[in-house]
């Protein structure tokens, strides 16, 4: 750890902090419509972007600043199954090339701004959608505390506010930066991250190109550096064999062994691609494009992310070779950079990973509050709200989500923030069945679709409890045996096939004693409608209200 | 083709981009190596690639698959120009 603060890498970086927070206010007059007083203009940057943009927001949301320092931690750490990021990564695009297209055309037919508007038009079911709503913010409120961690372990690393003793002077940077932050997506809403995108995607891509041909051969080239990372994980799990035989230690490994842990890995990678796209967050970023054609070419074009993903990823054994010590291991790919860069380049890199968190940070607490205000306070609360007022109930409740991510991360232990993003990605797949199955067919009742999802949470959640680590006595990781077996697989897909079970099972049973079904209020041809269709041009005003 | 012809081909397109980096199985190896790489990591850079190639051809099949979906639908064959392009045009 470095004490002492170099005062270059500190004047860059605050430099393109000051850059992008510029960025963030102006972004209101970007693109200008005449008002920004409704959630299609706010909280959905005017259902406008094309592909370019999408592409930066889309990239910019998906891959966080959480997972540019996590990612190679674990890789860093030597588990064996911390590289699945990557095979999440390309299974996604194919579901997202699939299935969103569907939800974009239904959406912009009927003004739907979050998936929870979605189900309450076609099942005609308030509770549903208040349990999808609930959901989506649950899980993505403990994911922007983890964009917060992304950033004071960069912060630390730099050294700003670790010289003192006072909590206050210790947490003041990341305060102002999400002070910062809150104003300008309060000002701007999503068109605040979609321009800071630019910057941040150009930082990210720049400095990961220059590390992955720059300090590899530094530290003498990729052979070298596999064969130093399996020496240094063998003799690891040497000298800890016996703490390993106890369950005291994990053994390190650079990829999944044969056999049990390939299965961890796969479930890891399709649990967490059917989970992404159901996040409010991943929603709102497709929901704001342009046409049908600007996702799916985005679902062409978003793999180039992944590929900087894996590159970025291996840089946790590039750090193992150039012998980085951290206690930490989220701190090895910033104090990588610290050791290898010039001091420049490492506030370059530095901001980059900062500015990284800013966005998705904003489009989460945008999706978050669009959730709130559409399926609590609009369902709920002010059945009569105007645009305006759903605005600015949206604006004000973007502040609070941001605000209790802050005290989350300041009051609480980090470690809780990871147990909940945990908890979060095995919650959010449990929204699948109604959303996507919902997309093609209406064959599952509503009230099967509520059990379902009731049961898959409990499930979850009571699984997840139960799996204590090293370190921890719950929530201590993402994985439990299959029942009635040995292989390990990730809890979100079993609490998933038993929802999914559920909702088949108690469909015809239903159906049969005679539960009303609902209303369903779309059509087979808004599945298919596309910019300049009728009904899909006009926002404001067009369709039939959601909450009619 | 028919749709439903052209959406069998692209679930064929795309079906390797879902299957193949699941089964683990087939690449959690150290052999060969290319440039110093792993096979377990080199394959999985190659997947993204090849997964970017399959879905370019199935991009350019769902064009057509959508015209014939939405005259399927009742919808023109393809959407009018909206009217203020580039601003989810406002009245």
């Amino acid at each position: 750890m470095i004490d002492h603060v170099n005062g270059v890498v500190l004047g860059v970086f605050v430099f393109l902090f000051l850059l992008v927070t510029v960025l963030g206010f102006a972004a209101a007059r970007w693109r200008r419509a005449e008002s920004l007083d409704s959630l299609d203009e706010w909280g959905l940057g005017g259902r406008g972007f094309g592909t370019f943009i999408a592409w930066f927001l889309i990239g910019g949301d998906i891959y966080t600043a959480y997972t540019f320092i996590a990612v190679p931690a674990t890789l860093y750490a030597g588990a064996a199954t911390g590289f699945f990021a990557v095979p999440y990564t390309i299974v996604v695009y194919p579901l997202i090339f699939l299935f969103l297209p569907r939800l974009w055309s239904v959406s912009h037919r009927h003004g739907y701004v979050t998936p929870a508007d979605f189900v309450q038009g076609r099942y005609d079911s308030r509770p549903l959608a208040l349990v999808i709503a609930l959901t989506g913010i649950l899980a993505t409120m403990p994911y922007i505390a983890l964009q917060l961690v992304g950033m004071q372990v960069v912060l630390q690393v730099i050294g700003i506010g670790t010289g003192s003793d006072s909590w206050f002077v210790k947490d003041l940077p990341l305060f102002i930066a999400f002070a910062v932050l809150a104003a300008y997506t309060y000002s701007s809403g999503l068109r605040a991250p979609a321009l800071i995108a630019f910057v941040k995607d150009t930082l990210i891509y720049v400095v990961i190109i220059v590390a992955v041909i720059y300090i590899p051969s530094r530290v003498g080239g990729w052979d070298h550096i596999f064969s130093t990372v399996s020496d240094s994980f063998a003799s690891f799990n040497k000298d800890n064999a016996d703490a390993i035989a106890a369950g005291d230690a994990a053994p390190k490994a650079t990829m999944p062994a044969a056999g049990i842990s390939q299965w961890a890995y796969s479930s890891l990678a399709l649990g967490s691609a059917l989970a992404l796209f159901m996040y409010p967050h991943s929603v709102t970023g497709v929901l704001s494009t342009r046409s049908r054609s600007v996702i799916r070419r985005n679902a062409a074009l978003l793999p180039a992310y992944s590929f900087l993903l894996g590159l970025l990823a291996l840089l946790g054994f590039v750090a193992i070779a150039a012998g980085v010590k951290v206690e930490n291991p989220q701190q090895s790919v910033p104090q990588l950079f610290e050791d290898q860069f010039s001091p420049w380049f490492a506030g370059v890199a530095f901001a980059a990973i900062v500015i990284g968190a800013l966005v998705p940070a904003a489009i989460m607490s945008i999706a978050a509050a669009n959730l709130w205000t559409r399926n609590v306070y609009k369902a709920f609360i002010n059945r009569t709200a105007t645009h305006q007022q759903e605005a600015t109930q949206s604006k004000v409740v973007s502040l609070l989500v941001k605000f209790g991510a802050l005290v989350f991360v300041l009051a609480l232990s980090k470690d809780f923030a990871i147990n909940l993003q945990l908890l979060g990605g095995v919650w959010i797949l449990q929204t699948l069945p109604t959303i996507v199955v919902g997309l093609y067919t209406r064959w599952l009742h509503r009230w099967a679709l509520f059990a379902g999802w009731a049961v898959g949470m409990a499930y979850g959640t009571w699984l997840a409890y139960g799996v204590a680590s090293p370190t921890q006595d719950h929530f201590g990781g993402p994985l439990v045996n299959f029942p009635g077996t040995t292989t390990k697989v990730y809890i979100a897909l079993l609490a998933f096939g038993l929802n999914l079970l559920v909702a088949v099972v108690l469909t015809p049973l239903l159906r049969a004693t005679g539960v009303a079904a609902g209303r369903d209020q779309t059509t087979p041809q808004d599945y298919h409608a596309d910019i300049g269709d009728a009904g899909v041009d006009e926002e404001l005003g067009s369709g039939t209200p959601v909450h009619a | 083709m028919s749709s439903r012809g052209r959406w069998a081909v692209i679930g064929l397109l795309l079906a390797p981009a879902i299957v193949l980096p699941l089964c683990v199985s087939l690449y959690n190896r150290e052999d060969p190596t290319l440039f110093g790489f792993p096979f377990f990591f080199w394959f999985q850079f190659a997947l993204i690639v090849a997964s970017v190639g399959l879905t370019v051809p199935a991009y350019l099949l769902s064009q057509g698959a959508e015209r014939a979906d939405r005259e399927r639908h009742g919808l023109p064959a393809e959407p009018p120009e909206p009217r203020e392009p580039g601003k989810g045009a406002r009245p």
